[in-house]
């Protein structure tokens, strides 16, 4: 029996879980086993499927274990030593450089690895007089802005409190599949005679479950959210002492109700004026009740608005600062990091919103983008308007993509760096569902050529002679360096058990202080309107590609493109081991809807819309609204239909995120 | 006596298949098939019924067809109820395969003998869970141990929609029914249906 070795880690995936691990492996470098780290309380001993598929995934076939060159033919790629492979990408930057500018550098990092040493990219784009980097982000940052405007930060209950919830609204989340853990105390609050109610279109693991499912249209729940205020003050279950003494700009609000009588609301949402009505009595009928936001409901351009209607619900029934109540939505108590230190930024850098790669690439100018460089990422599959940004990528003269699997972005390279993975290179990993900041230690050395993206960037500095102090000596005291002043404990306390690193007792707002412009809970926002132009008041407005927008007649359905459980984004995708349990890759469209177009379960079908056609197979899903179909996103491997040539390059009216979900198509027999 | 089995809870299974990956690492199932198999139930959901999963691997039958069909004594059935395959006396002649109403023990190519889940019984010898019990991340699988008593679990099923039928075997697996309002009604009557 070799010796074994077990070693407490954490996912670093995109994912609101950041499970904590306990990883074995054997003396040959074999992981025996993964299990959830009992330490951890929020993910209790427990990981998921991706969490184990590690096991396969760290020594799998397809991984990319040393530097690749596209060959000289232009078709497929060729080994390259780390050296030639340098100082070839270090050549080639600086000519595009000397020629066009530093901007005409794209340094595009994704969400794909979470820890503090990312950042050290910097260290050298700065040195190389600048780039052209992205701002905003594709994921959640409308819910992120409309959540401090409104409550003056980022942070909620302790996952553990869900369980002494009487009622659980899960607004635009599926947890049953993207949060499994909180899924887990869900299902132990139901135990306990916990109401669930579920609003979402489509009808999901998580909706199987509830006591209560809502489908509204898409893109409509600003107006369900006044509507239910508007109930819910009509009945008088609004809570008028804590509006009284934490309200800021109520009167206005309560103004703004008056425009969504229960009719006028139903009819918007497409949803029946009794459902909404025995909605706005349940939620606001029980005592302590916790509203849980997906991030589905902001990926359109009217978010911030619609989230921040959204969000004062639990300020208007007074389920704020209570253990079993609240606003959830993300919860940043664990990023409590000190920045890193680096050169100052040139004046020559630029950033472009995230979510208009594409556009940028095409046709920006002063200077264009002519080089890019890739990380963490697989934006030739998982942006807005794909196939347009992998049209610009191959038109670029060079491309670095550096990734653990041949992506169809990396595909697109001149060179392809292979990457870490989470057990190669020793890092601080926070968090966004629960409060816990996690050692991510090295549990085996990379494998093959492989480098940690920090000692590619150290690499290419020292190659073109640039300051490498930046860069770690000592990887364990640099990131002990990077824990706040004061914060009362070390990296061996890290290394033993996760750490919460804020002050919060468990119960977000329990003193009912909101570091607000008011210090009150803002229904009516000063700095919403400066900074956003948005409305004083949350507001509804139709989507500029919604149910009531003119395109719909000639593209008269709503598409979603939804996540599972089975992937994060594009990532475990190719891992035989998924693919042997994941969820079918079709269409989900309503009978009604396939009748009409004369579509049969199973067939082939084309969807399309004037920006890009996919084509993939059919379930006729009753589960689904009517005028609505979906697609899970993610699937992007070996020719799998790409969702992201149909979804449009907005830009969410706060914060700069994507609007995926604000996408009309039309369906028919392919 | 009651032998040793699984316990699936219909209402907190979300099909995750943890169970599967956490017995391919456990048994070393690597370019194998898996012992354990996640089949989704109406994953259209289709209003005329309940959506659940049932995630099934051996079921460690009270008489184990495998092991009667078995020419060569390969399979063994423990005290505790534990069905056990023995590779070095499998022929590999594939018996077990059709005579298992479930299609449970699974041919390997390269080695041309059956495998099948042992309930980790090298982990319950050693006071452990199996490996799917304990991966499991919304505890809707459970380990239950074999039992002198012999007592029936409160609530639990031996037959679902969807379970195979068993014929004599006597399955050890036991299943809780899904919950939730509009599930639970629908459950019921969809057993309802079938039963007429």
């Amino acid at each position: 029996m070799p010796a074994l070795r077990t070693i407490r880690t954490v996912c670093p995936r995109n994912c609101y879980c950041t499970c904590g691990m306990l990883v074995t492996v054997d003396e040959g470098g074999r992981i025996v086993s993964i299990e959830g780290d009992p330490e951890n309380p929020a993910t209790v001993g427990h990981v998921c499927l991706k969490g184990l598929s590690y096991a396969r995934r760290e020594a799998y076939p397809d991984r990319l274990l040393t530097p690749l060159r596209r060959s000289a033919s232009g078709s497929g790629f060729e080994p390259v030593g780390w050296q030639d492979a340098i100082g070839e990408i270090a050549e080639r930057l600086t000519r595009v450089r000397d020629a066009s500018g530093p901007a005409s550098v794209l340094y595009y990092e994704g969400s794909g690895s979470h820890g503090a040493l990312g950042g050290l990219s910097m260290a050298f784009w700065r040195q190389f007089g600048g780039c052209t980097t992205t701002f905003g982000d594709l994921c959640w940052p409308a819910g992120l802005e409309a959540t401090r405007l409104t409550y003056g930060v980022n942070f909620h209950n302790h996952p553990a409190l869900t369980v002494q919830s009487r009622l659980i609204l899960l607004w635009g989340h599926n947890p049953a599949e993207t949060n499994v853990h909180q899924w887990r105390l869900i299902l132990d609050a139901q135990a306990r005679g916990a109401r669930v109610i579920v609003i979402d279109p489509r009808q999901t693991d998580t909706t199987d479950a509830a006591d209560m499912h809502l489908r509204p249209r898409p893109g409509t729940d600003a107006a369900l959210a006044l509507g239910l205020a508007r109930e819910i003050v009509e009945a008088g279950f609004h809570d008028s002492a804590f509006l009284e003494a934490h309200a800021h700009g109520f009167e206005e609000y309560r103004q703004r109700l008056d425009g969504f009588p229960l009719e006028h609301a139903a009819s918007i949402t497409g949803l029946d004026p009794e459902e909404i009505r025995a909605l706005a009595l349940a939620y606001a009928g029980t005592k302590p009740a916790l509203l849980i936001a997906g991030f589905g409901l902001q990926r359109h351009s009217r978010a911030g608005q619609t989230m921040r209607a959204v969000a004062l619900l639990p300020a208007l029934t007074g389920n704020v600062g209570i253990a079993g109540g609240g606003w959830q939505y993300a919860n940043l108590a664990s990023h409590c990091l000190r920045p890193l230190t680096l050169p100052p930024e040139p004046a020559a850098s630029r950033a472009i919103p995230v979510s208009q790669v594409a556009r940028h690439l095409e046709s920006l100018d002063g200077p264009p983008i002519r080089a890019a460089w890739i990380e963490r990422g697989n934006p030739a599959a998982q942006n807005p308007a794909a196939h347009r940004l992998r049209d610009a990528l191959a038109r670029l003269d060079t491309v670095v993509v550096v990734d653990q699997f041949m992506t169809p972005t990396a595909r697109l390279a001149h060179f392809v760096l292979p990457a870490k993975t989470l057990f190669e290179e020793e890092d601080l990993v926070t968090a966004y569902w629960h409060p816990y900041l996690q050692w991510r230690a090295m549990v085996l050395p990379p494998p093959g050529e492989v480098r940690p993206e920090s000692e590619i960037w150290r690499a290419l500095c020292e190659r073109l002679g640039y300051d490498t102090s930046y860069f770690p000596a000592d990887r364990e005291s640099f990131l002990q360096a990077l824990l706040p002043v004061g914060c009362g404990f070390t990296l061996d306390d890290l290394k033993s058990h996760p750490i919460d690193p804020s002050a919060n007792s468990g119960v977000a707002f329990a003193d009912r202080r909101f570091p607000t412009p008011s210090g009150k809970v803002e229904f009516a926002s000063d700095e919403a309107a400066e900074a956003w132009g948005v409305d004083r008041v949350p507001d509804y407005a139709p989507l500029g590609e919604g149910a009531a927008s003119p395109a719909r007649g000639r593209f008269p359905l709503q598409l979603l493109s939804c996540k599972t459980r089975d992937r994060i984004h594009s990532q475990f995708g190719n891992l035989d081991w998924v693919r042997g349990v994941e969820r079918p890759h079709v269409l989900d469209i309503h009978p009604d809807d396939a009748r009409t177009r004369g579509i049969a379960d199973g067939s082939r079908a084309a969807v399309w819309n004037d920006r890009g056609r996919i084509e993939l197979t059919v379930r006729l899903t009753p589960g689904i609204r009517p005028g609505v179909v979906h697609v899970l996103e993610g699937w992007c491997h070996d020719g799998d239909p790409d969702v992201n040539v149909l979804t449009a390059e907005g830009i969410t009216d706060m914060n700069h995120g994507a609007t995926f979900y604000e996408c009309l198509v039309e369906v028919a027999r392919a | 006596m009651t032998g040793a089995g699984f316990l699936l809870d219909l209402h907190r299974c979300v099909g995750c298949g943890a169970c599967v990956l956490a017995c391919r690492i456990e048994n070393g199932r690597v370019e194998t098939a898996a012992w354990r198999r996640v089949l989704a139930l109406n994953l259209r959901r289709h209003p005329a019924g309940p959506t659940y999963f049932l995630s099934v691997a051996c079921h460690h039958c009270e008489e184990p067809a495998c092991l009667k069909g078995c020419p060569s004594g390969a399979y063994e059935k423990r005290p505790d109820g534990i069905v056990v395959h023995h590779e070095d006396l499998c022929l590999g002649c594939r018996y077990c395969e059709m005579t298992c109403p479930f299609a449970t023990p699974t041919y390997d190519d390269a080695k041309g003998v059956m495998s099948k889940c042992h309930l980790c019984a090298h982990r319950v010898d050693a006071g452990r869970l199996p490996a799917c019990v304990s991966a499991c991340p919304t505890e809707a699988l459970r380990f239950v141990a074999a039992s002198t008593t012999g007592a029936p679990i409160a609530g639990a099923a031996a037959l679902v929609p969807g379970f195979a039928d068993p014929a004599d075997c006597g399955p050890a697996l036991r299943f809780l029914a899904p919950a939730g309002t509009r599930r639970a009604e629908l459950f019921r009557s969809l057993e309802e249906a079938l039963k007429r």
